[in-house]
């Protein structure tokens, strides 16, 4: 069955990652050969929303030939939105007082007024759950997943994971180096709050003396006995990838004064504050400093840590990002041609196929103990904070 | 227990929490009740809990025992808003699904699953106030409602207003005045202390760190100055790194509230990380985790600004 499509829109949201411009130009150039029209929708959904925000309308007309030559580097024309929620529109009421409104069905009528048939939407693992419900609320909907950290369900890999593993590999090689030159232990952190893809495919291209993942409980002393081993032979530098999320196998992580209980605190917000009134989140570089602090005790040889988080986002992306970006933005277009709806593109080797969100929300895609990765981490003598494994 | 019938009549209204022996709202040793709703969306917000006017779901992802041992909310919620990642047994919530209907909450014994906000009658929380009424005799204390802004729900908090005083307690209330006059002349009439907030001077800069301008605030302050001539006010700034922590903002205050002798004290409250935690809490983001509070040097010579305009010894008066 083929839908009878004219007019489609494309909006990115949930985050940046690098080069989301290949995704646009795969929209476009796939509707044009369908003959469909495609505007980009500015900030999210913003541009249909507050158009008045707009000097030059909140839709942006894309055409073949304005593509063409569109900059593969970082950013998106279109802008972004962190977070797409239509539900939950924050703006000023009549009475001067700021409030929260749900207007997805002012939404959805705005996108029939525009005459848009259907809507492309770029989006990181968050607001995929958005768009599930702007889709049960009626919306003509397809879903391209986007994340640095490849924590996508039902995809093996998400736009924009492979230029920041690139960047990240780039920038832990600097560090290398530098930790060879000061001979000290170099601790890194990388975004991964549930998944340890990042951390662990970045710490093999390096090949890290050790990967600390949140799907892996560590053991410092493990680390530590493998870098001493390491140092008594007269290396007296190190290389140690901390996911963001990663964790001991005695519970969670604690640095000095970030664990002491602070009873003035649990006295302002009683309910507000974890075990023993320590703080729940985790503010970023936590688990690096932890770790580096209990290296340098575990190992007498001076540590630093060190954060890339969210600077592996930018930048442009790589031929791999490219040719993805491409190809989501084009199988985008072949699944609404398809008739299909409240669908996300994945990429399930060999195959690009089209899953219903429903089975891509509520879901972290996380390193399986019997990956590929991890394995290879475990021959390559990398430690993972494990005891002995027999791989 | 005096129990008056004109405040059995009045709406309910959605309270956050009843905080006892609080020292920082008002005179004294108070208990503090704080509504929930805001009209204001400060990015430093230290309860964020306040905002919504709703009950609203909260989680502490600590307190959670895992679904080995327990998992009844993922069951029991009819949005599919909770789920569990394969690294973690401890469940997780879907923010973008969850509709605040608070059914998981009953089901979760180690309670890290809670509902911000309980909806209470007039005399419910008077009744848990005036439990602590030797206290307010011996310091002067009393009733302060905060909130969210607590002339939001501006009916409910005039009852509990006027309920405290026939009970005779003294009342004192946190307020931003970003409500429209209709709410402040059904409140005023029945606080003693009024503690308000003078968050940023330019109307422009009010607006890209609050979300309005403060062009009806300040005319609301204003005539509520002149309006109740005999009120205590006591004008308030909380001091936010790189927002409001300048000579310029203190001094504008001062000149402002100069006129009004009613208007006794001017007190800095410096900005802290106190409501970090709770946005995670809330599955929101806290934008302002990279400030530090203001130094003490800082705050000490605001402060003299503030004692020399007030004429008295820079240290004499804890502002």
């Amino acid at each position: 069955m083929t839908a009878q499509m004219k007019r489609i829109a494309i909006n990115v949201g949930g985050g940046y990652v690098a080069g989301l411009n290949a995704v646009i130009t795969g929209v476009v150039l796939a509707a044009n050969e369908l003959g469909w029209e495609v505007v980009g929708i500015r900030d999210g959904f913003d541009g249909l929303l507050a158009p008045e925000r707009y000097p030059d309308g909140g839709l942006l007309k894309l055409t073949a030939q304005m593509v063409q030559n569109l900059s593969a580097g970082g950013g998106a024309i279109l802008g972004d939105a962190t977070r797409t929620d239509p539900f939950r529109v924050r703006q000023v009421n009549a009475e001067n007082m700021v409030e929260e409104v749900d207007r997805s069905s002012d939404l959805i009528a705005k996108t029939a007024a525009e005459q848009i048939d259907a809507v492309i939407s770029v989006v990181g693992p968050q607001a995929l759950s958005i768009l599930f419900r702007l889709h049960r609320q009626g919306l003509r909907t397809v879903g391209v997943p986007t994340s640095v950290e490849n924590d996508v369900a039902a995809t093996q890999l998400s736009f924009g994971f492979n230029s920041a593993l690139s960047f990240a590999v780039d920038m832990l090689e600097r560090v290398r180096q530098a930790a060879q030159s000061a001979q000290k232990i170099g601790v890194v952190e990388v975004l991964g709050e549930h998944a340890g893809w990042l951390a662990l495919q970045a710490g093999i291209a390096v090949c890290a003396d050790a990967v600390l993942i949140p799907e892996i409980p560590y053991d410092l002393q493990h680390v530590a006995a493998k870098l001493r081993e390491k140092l008594k032979a007269g290396r007296a530098s190190g290389l140690v990838i901390v996911a963001e999320g990663a964790l001991p196998q005695d519970g969670r992580q604690t640095v000095g004064e970030a664990a002491a209980p602070d009873s003035l605190k649990a006295l302002l917000s009683p309910r507000a504050t974890g075990e023993g009134g320590s703080h729940v989140i985790e503010r970023s570089g936590h688990a690096a400093q932890t770790v580096a602090l209990q290296l340098q005790r575990l190992t007498d040889q001076a540590t630093y840590p060190l954060v890339l988080g969210p600077l592996v986002k930018g930048g442009p992306p790589t031929a791999v990002d490219r040719q993805l970006g491409l190809a989501y933005g084009a199988g985008a277009v072949r699944a609404l041609n398809e008739d299909k709806s409240g669908v996300m593109v994945a990429f399930q080797p060999p195959d690009l196929k089209f899953v219903p969100l429903a089975e891509a929300i509520n879901k972290v895609r996380t390193v399986p103990d019997n990956s590929v990765f991890v394995q290879i981490a475990r021959s390559l003598g990398i430690s993972l904070g494990e005891g002995e494994v027999k791989s | 227990m005096n129990t008056p019938a004109a405040t059995t009549t009045v709406p309910k209204g959605i309270v956050l929490n009843i905080q006892h022996f609080s020292t920082h709202d008002g005179p004294g040793m108070r208990t503090t009740v704080f509504l929930k709703g805001c009209t204001l969306r400060c990015k430093w917000c230290s309860n964020p809990e306040s905002i919504n006017p709703k009950p609203e779901l909260g989680y502490n992802l600590n307190k959670c025992i895992g679904k080995d041992q327990c998992g009844f909310c993922l069951k029991e919620c009819p949005e599919s808003a909770i789920f569990n990642v394969d690294s973690d047994t401890k469940v997780r919530i879907n923010w973008d699904l969850c509709t605040n209907c608070g059914k998981c909450v009953p089901v979760c014994p180690p309670q890290s699953l809670y509902l911000f906000g309980q909806e209470m009658t007039v005399d419910q929380v008077l009744d848990e106030v005036e439990q602590d009424s030797s206290f307010y005799r011996e310091s002067g204390g009393g009733l302060s409602l905060s909130g969210g802004e607590c002339q939001l729900q501006a009916d409910f908090a005039a009852a509990l207003l006027a309920g405290a005083h026939q009970r005779g307690i003294n009342t004192a209330i946190e307020t931003a005045f970003n409500v429209p006059w209709s709410h402040v002349e059904k409140v005023l009439p029945h606080v003693d202390v009024v503690l308000h907030d003078h968050k940023v001077t330019l109307s422009e800069r009010h607006k890209k760190w609050t979300g309005v301008d403060n062009k009806r605030i300040l005319e609301n302050m204003k005539r509520a100055y002149e309006t109740w001539p005999d009120k205590t006010f006591i004008a308030r700034t909380p001091l936010i790194p790189g927002v409001n922590d300048d000579e310029e903002h203190i001094r504008a205050v001062l000149a402002f509230i100069k006129p009004y002798k009613n208007v006794v004290d001017y007190e800095l409250l410096p900005y802290m990380r106190f409501g970090e935690s709770k946005y995670g809490f809330l599955g929101k983001v806290y934008e302002m985790q990279d400030f530090n509070p203001p130094s003490p040097e800082l705050l000490a010579r605001l402060r003299v600004i503030i004692a020399e305009a007030f004429g008295r010894s820079p240290g004499r008066k804890s502002s």
